[in-house]
């Protein structure tokens, strides 16, 4: 409890309250508030899916469509409540009340009934209309689905995607100066957060290969079995420090790959940065290549391709390649101008 | 420019706006502009297209404009949404001030109430569509200048909103001021919020917040929610959400108070916490620095504005940071004194005296100097 006036300081921003920079105090309390956060997420003292399990239950009270809810499901919704029924409940907390509900509906029934009875044949002829177009709408889908352009697997190749891998300090080195959280995606079973927690970072995973995040959950506290673009696309704008981004980019097709770095550009906060660790084509066509190669939609773009495009859309990108030619580090910071609010630009 | 000649009656600057509420901020903010330009010497009344009862004594229905109309009439357009009134006024031919609020994106409203949604989309073509009309925009924060130029509006200035924040104040209501004090004696942190309860307002993540915050610092902490709602979906779910936490006791959910009710609820507040996902000013974080309330907030549209460096602003809604800069802003004492110092100092430079001056001018480039 907070009695006014009787409160205590913490930390070291209390030595830094007396300066003269309020902005610089404020920083302090930030990064001390970062630090409180980290450990707390690291102690266990929630359970990891924590917000996750929050947010279902708050959709669990939403109408269908805040649940995400499918044609189906809201079909289902639509039928329930097409019969508008005229018989209202007279049930009173008060003894006189139940009678003289019930009187009152005995009066306005000739009334309510002959409404209702157009508005129930309204919503009939609704809940009518919306089956014929969702029967149409699945032999539509049978037909597309035949051309359908499949997400791209993760493509890793283990000498690459390990604890000594030579990519993997100059990541850390990059995100170190983040402010916010830090996602690796795909995290795997969480050998990178691992080692950016280690150097202090508040990191977390994200991979959508379920049973490598059941397998790393036991080990790293944050692991989110979900796939990439949709995880961003429930982050709060601006929300994210920095982005790691290995094995998830290689085999995207154009548009895919589009989507996710427009999603990228809202999540990541100014100045944030953005590492997309990528192999090269010739590490595709090597025969131990994994198999995910062989099935992606899309191929790896070349290092430069990837300046181009991180260049146009506002970031400083630096390129490192590794040895052999395998692979190679993309570093990006955004440009520290504030987004657009999404608000007009919709 | 000046329409009326040196003998003739003072000029008219009328405001249009699309419903005149009396506890909204752009129904305050019409009122107290109302006031404002009268008494530097225009004439002024007030159209809407919707007038809520109590105001029904301070405004027409905008459709009854042209027989109030005279020649050199300046229109004043408070736009906060969607409205009839944008489609009027772009067929007239008067002098033309936008007076922008910002609106709620429709993608707030998608999951919630889809014909809302629809009428937030019509809202951004409603402004594009006045700016070849509108001969200045006036935006009450930087950003919302943004919006405007974005939309096409060529002549842009800033000016604060009119907050009449000395309502927070008034003597607190005794009833209210009892209740709160009664469960203060409990124990535990008492956070406010005030605004509107819809979806874009985040109530429910203020919410997940508490419920974090009570587990991990506070268990006896409580939240108050004050203010009205349009969105029933949305109050039904955050009921709902409530309940099955298990924070019924813990969440009061007040609905729309009287003056002295709110003044109550800033006299008891330990700390006041702004999750909305949108805010195109914020009025309450004024009335909380007014109050010497300590404000934490999710820095989204003009809040950063809004507050200076009067308020601890978080990155986003994560329950857990925001539980954390709680526990840090409820006992952490230096920090709690900046802060609400800092507010003290905000407030004037917001003031009713500051602002009017700054709209006055700005008006009269527009309608001349008024007589």
């Amino acid at each position: 409890m907070t009695d006014k006036g009787t409160t205590t300081d913490t930390g070291d921003a209390a030595d830094a309250a007396g300066t003269a920079d309020p902005q610089a105090y404020v920083a302090q309390v930030m990064a001390e508030i970062e630090e409180e956060v980290r450990l707390r997420r690291s102690s266990g003292d929630l359970p990891p899916k924590l917000e996750r399990e929050l947010d279902e239950l708050f959709l669990a009270h939403s109408p269908v469509a805040g649940r995400g809810g499918d044609l189906t499901e809201a079909l289902r919704m639509v039928d329930a409540a097409t019969f508008v029924d005229p018989v209202v409940p007279v049930a009173s907390e008060r003894a006189a009340g139940a009678v003289v509900k019930k009187g009152m509906r005995s009066l306005l029934l000739w009334y309510v009934g002959w409404i209702t009875h157009q508005v129930s044949q309204f919503a009939s002829a609704v809940s009518r209309s919306l089956h014929i177009v969702e029967r149409r709408l699945k032999e539509l889908e049978r037909k597309v689905e035949v051309q359908r352009v499949p997400s791209a697997g993760v493509v890793e190749l283990p000498a690459l995607h390990r604890d000594g891998a030579w990519w993997v300090q100059p990541t850390l080195a990059a995100v170190g100066a983040a402010t916010g959280r830090i996602v690796h995606a795909a995290s795997g079973d969480g050998w990178l957060v691992r080692q950016i927690i280690a150097a202090g970072g508040d990191a977390y995973g994200v991979d959508p290969r379920p049973n490598l995040v059941e397998h790393g959950v036991l080990t790293v506290s944050d692991l989110r079995g979900e796939d990439v673009a949709d995880h961003l696309r429930a982050v709060a704008p601006a929300g994210l420090g920095a982005i790691v981004l290995s094995g998830v980019v290689d085999g995207m097709a154009s548009g895919e790959r589009t989507q996710l770095l427009h999603l990228i550009a809202t999540k990541l906060a100014p100045g944030g940065v953005l590492v997309v660790h990528s192999l090269s084509r010739s590490s595709w066509d090597a025969a131990d290549a994994p198999y995910e190669a062989d099935l992606a939609p899309g191929r790896p773009l070349r290092a430069e391709t990837w300046r181009h495009l991180l260049d146009q859309s506002g970031y400083h990108t630096t390129v490192t390649i590794g040895p052999d030619d395998a692979d190679y580090l993309v570093t990006a910071v955004r440009a520290t101008v504030p987004p657009a609010e999404p608000t007009l630009a919709q | 420019m000046s329409a009326a000649g040196p003998q003739g009656p003072p000029v008219a600057v009328h405001q249009f706006v699309p419903t005149l509420n009396p506890h909204d901020a752009t129904g305050t903010h019409t009122l107290l502009l109302r006031d404002i330009l009268r008494a530097a010497g225009w004439r002024s009344e007030i159209f809407a297209e919707a007038i809520h009862d109590d105001l029904a004594a301070e405004a027409y229905k905008h459709w009854m404009y042209p027989d109030h109309a005279a020649e050199g009439d300046v229109h004043i357009y408070q736009f906060s949404t969607s409205s009839a009134v944008a489609g009027f006024l772009a067929e007239r031919g008067e002098p033309l001030i936008i007076d922008f609020h910002n609106f709620t994106g429709p993608e707030h409203f998608a999951a919630w109430e889809p014909h809302t949604e629809e009428r937030a989309a019509r809202a951004h073509d409603e402004l594009v569509r006045l700016a070849s009309r509108a001969q200045l925009g006036l935006a009450d924060s930087r950003f919302n200048e943004r919006c405007l130029q974005q939309a096409g509006y060529g002549r842009t200035t800033v000016i604060p909103v009119l907050v009449d924040y000395h309502r927070v104040g008034a003597p607190p209501d005794d009833r209210v001021a009892g209740e709160l004090a009664a469960s203060k004696r409990e124990g535990g942190a008492d956070i406010l919020f005030v605004g509107r309860v819809v979806p874009s307002k985040a109530q429910h993540e203020l919410v997940k917040a508490l419920w974090v915050y009570r587990r991990l610092y506070d268990p006896e902490a409580r939240l108050h929610l004050v203010g009205g709602t349009s969105s029933f979906a949305y109050l039904k779910a955050l009921r709902g959400f409530v309940h099955e936490l298990g924070l019924a006791g813990a969440v009061r959910i007040a609905g729309e108070v009287s003056d002295s009710a709110l003044a109550a609820y800033f006299a008891a507040a330990d700390v006041y916490l702004s999750l909305s996902a949108h805010e195109g000013f914020g009025v309450p974080l004024v009335e909380a620095m007014a109050a010497g309330v300590p404000v934490v907030a999710r820095s989204v549209g003009a809040i950063r504005e809004t507050v200076g460096d009067a308020a601890l602003l978080l990155a986003g809604s994560d329950p857990l940071y925001t539980a954390a800069a709680l526990h840090r802003v409820c006992t952490d004492g230096a920090l709690r004194q900046r802060l609400v110092d800092a507010g003290r100092r905000r407030v004037p430079q917001l003031s009713l005296d500051v602002v009017a001056g700054q709209v006055v001018a700005a008006v009269a480039t527009v309608a001349g100097t008024p007589r």
